[in-house]
């Protein structure tokens, strides 16, 4: 099965497999739209494809793309019914391997031309821009997108899933954090110089290109989306600067990001499960220009408490891009896995116990990576563990992780203006701090009379005992086991 | 009669019977429903003193039991000319 190259293979593909469902009925931009989402999302349903929007004739919704397993094996091109951690092992396969360059496709051959608004024909609010949850500050325009930027000086571009809200017809406000590539680039040279910032933002894009979008990877995303599809992303020239955008994506919105006017952003439904950053003066996009193709399908991320793609996916992406750097750095690392009901907040890291300190070796590392501000635990456990099986992490982490030892704080480090538990003044400066759980037996104990036993089935009988008991579980007269 | 709504951290910034500035957004039905804009305007709680109505949310989005009716006394530009 190929990776679906757009949105709309991939709805058809979702659809196809009973992991997407067609609401045929009118839903309404305000409120209804976002409360669907938000169900489908709790309930781990089918994504909503909402075909009729009220006020908005020719455009549709499409919905929690990517918070399954499921649906992101079928973004991977695989059986919907591979699971973790085999979808992971692809992503690891495919992200080491060759790099695919893009390619820049002839402008008459770019679906997103289709239709062209300029001038006093802009309007965003010709676009059917949801209201997400109530209570939120705007409708957000960018909640499943790419922002695309360019970097000044380096040239090299990047895709960044940065939330946007529509303040008015021709404004957007947004969430760039400082750490972040593009608030990278403001603060370090647009800002200072006053100069504003070219970007367009791309909605409705094929799985790959958004996976891409909001993955912590080191690789430029238009070449990441390739490597991840097996085939070079299809991009075309912006109509009014020199960016390159996806050709296939549903809705690109051309403009500048001005460092000189400030509007007010939030408060928003995060991935946190919260409203939780407050209301400010963040980044603000003016549009110029919009594209779109005929039937335009608007995506929704609606972020709230688990599950949702915020969770789900960058759990996924932040826990192998964090095993991918331990590993080249020649950490004895088993796996790493983040739970996306942690809210990508905990890492789980597998490890062989070989020498000392290895648990703080691999915080220290965790969090002095780009990847740290995004998480503030970190769990590692032994490679007898199995990291995908929370029962076994929490035995491990209640049995063996030493109250006073085994528990490592890290003060003011990066954090985000997100995190619930946060104070008011580390919201407002991202100000976090850290904790590692060592829930490894100590190397200096004695193995044979210091380390406890496990008891369980697996541990304390011999092979053949085991073998026997399985081999007649039904004639002991239990049901089969799933 | 135009519906409007604003986010505050606190009712208090809501003096009555003054010039205040504000960023509101409009409630009124349509397509650019929840759009804002940045005016000045007079408040009170007397809600029959001015036509206009004025709903309030604070700071997390949670909706405030306070009503004002409101006069809009004209648009500010924050907009820098050269975006214009
Ligand atoms: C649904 C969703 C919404 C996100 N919203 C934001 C956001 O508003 N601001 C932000 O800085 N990162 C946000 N992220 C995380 C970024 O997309 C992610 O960090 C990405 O790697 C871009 O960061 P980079 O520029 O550092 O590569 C979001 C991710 C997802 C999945």
């Amino acid at each position: 099965m190929a990776a679906p190259r757009s949105n709309r293979e991939f709805v058809e593909a979702c659809i196809a497999a009973g992991d997407a469902v067609r609401i045929k009925q009118e839903v309404d931009w305000e409120n209804e739209a976002g409360a669907i989402v938000r169900r489908a999302c709790e309930l781990a349903a089918p994504a909503p494809f909402m075909e009729k929007i009220k006020d908005y004739p020719g455009f549709s919704y499409f919905g929690a793309p990517l918070s399954t397993y499921r649906r992101m094996a079928i973004a991977l091109g695989l059986d919907p019914a591979t699971r973790l951690p085999e979808i992971g092992k692809e992503y690891l396969k495919r992200t080491n391997g060759e790099v695919i360059a893009p390619v820049v496709i002839d402008r008459k051959d770019a679906p997103c031309k289709e239709n062209v608004l300029r001038g006093a024909d802009v309007d965003l609010c010709r676009l059917p821009v949801p209201l997400v949850h109530d209570g939120d500050g705007g409708r957000y325009v960018g909640t499943w997108h790419a922002v695309v930027t360019r970097h000044p000086v380096r040239g090299d571009v990047n895709w960044g899933m940065y939330r946007q809200m529509m303040f008015d017809s021709r404004t957007m406000s947004g969430a760039v954090f400082p750490f972040s590539d593009l608030g990278k680039a403001l603060n370090d040279y647009y800002l200072p110089r006053g100069e504003s910032c070219p970007f367009a933002t791309a909605i409705g894009l094929s799985p790959l290109a958004a996976m891409a979008a909001c993955a912590p990877s080191p690789i430029p995303e238009p070449e990441l989306v390739g490597m991840l599809a097996g085939e070079p992303a299809r991009l075309v020239k912006c109509e009014t600067n020199d960016l390159e955008v996806p050709a296939d994506a549903e809705i690109i919105l051309e403009g500048e990001i001005c460092p000189d006017y400030k509007v007010e952003e939030g408060p928003f439904g995060e991935y946190t499960g919260y409203r939780t950053s407050p209301r400010d003066f963040r980044v603000t996009f003016r549009v110029n220009c919009i594209t779109y193709r005929n039937n335009a399908t608007m995506t929704i991320s609606n972020m709230g408490v688990p599950q949702d793609e915020g969770q789900l996916l960058r759990s996924f992406s932040l826990g192998l891009e964090l095993e991918k750097l331990l590993k080249s750095q020649g950490i004895p690392v088993t796996g790493v896995y983040m739970h996306p009901r942690s809210t990508h907040h905990m890492m789980i890291v597998g490890v062989k116990p070989t020498y000392s300190g290895v648990a703080q070796q691999i915080g220290q590392l965790a969090f002095g990576s780009k990847l740290g501000p995004w998480f503030h635990m970190v769990m590692v456990v032994d490679d007898q563990t199995d990291i995908y099986n929370w029962d076994e992490v929490y035995h491990a982490f209640c049995t063996r992780c030493h109250p006073e030892n085994g528990i490592h704080i890290y003060r003011n480090s990066p954090g985000t203006p997100l995190y619930p538990f946060a104070t008011p003044q580390e919201r407002k400066y991202s100000i976090g701090s850290k904790v590692v759980f060592d829930c490894l037996w100590p190397t200096d104990w004695d193995k044979i009379n210091d380390v406890p036993t496990l008891v369980s089935f697996k541990n304390v009988y011999p092979q053949h005992i085991q073998d026997k008991v399985l081999a007649n579980w039904a004639a002991y007269g239990y049901p089969p086991v799933k | 009669m135009n519906q409007w709504e604003v986010f505050v951290n606190d009712v208090k910034e809501l003096a009555e019977d003054r010039e205040l500035e504000l960023t509101l957004r409009t409630l009124n039905p349509g397509i650019h429903k929840f759009t804002y804009q940045r005016v000045k305007c007079q408040l009170s709680s007397d809600l029959a003193k001015h036509v206009d109505q004025l709903q309030v949310r604070l700071g997390r989005g949670q909706l405030s039991p306070s009503r004002f009716s409101i006069r809009v006394l004209g648009e500010v530009q924050r907009l820098p000319a050269k975006y214009l």
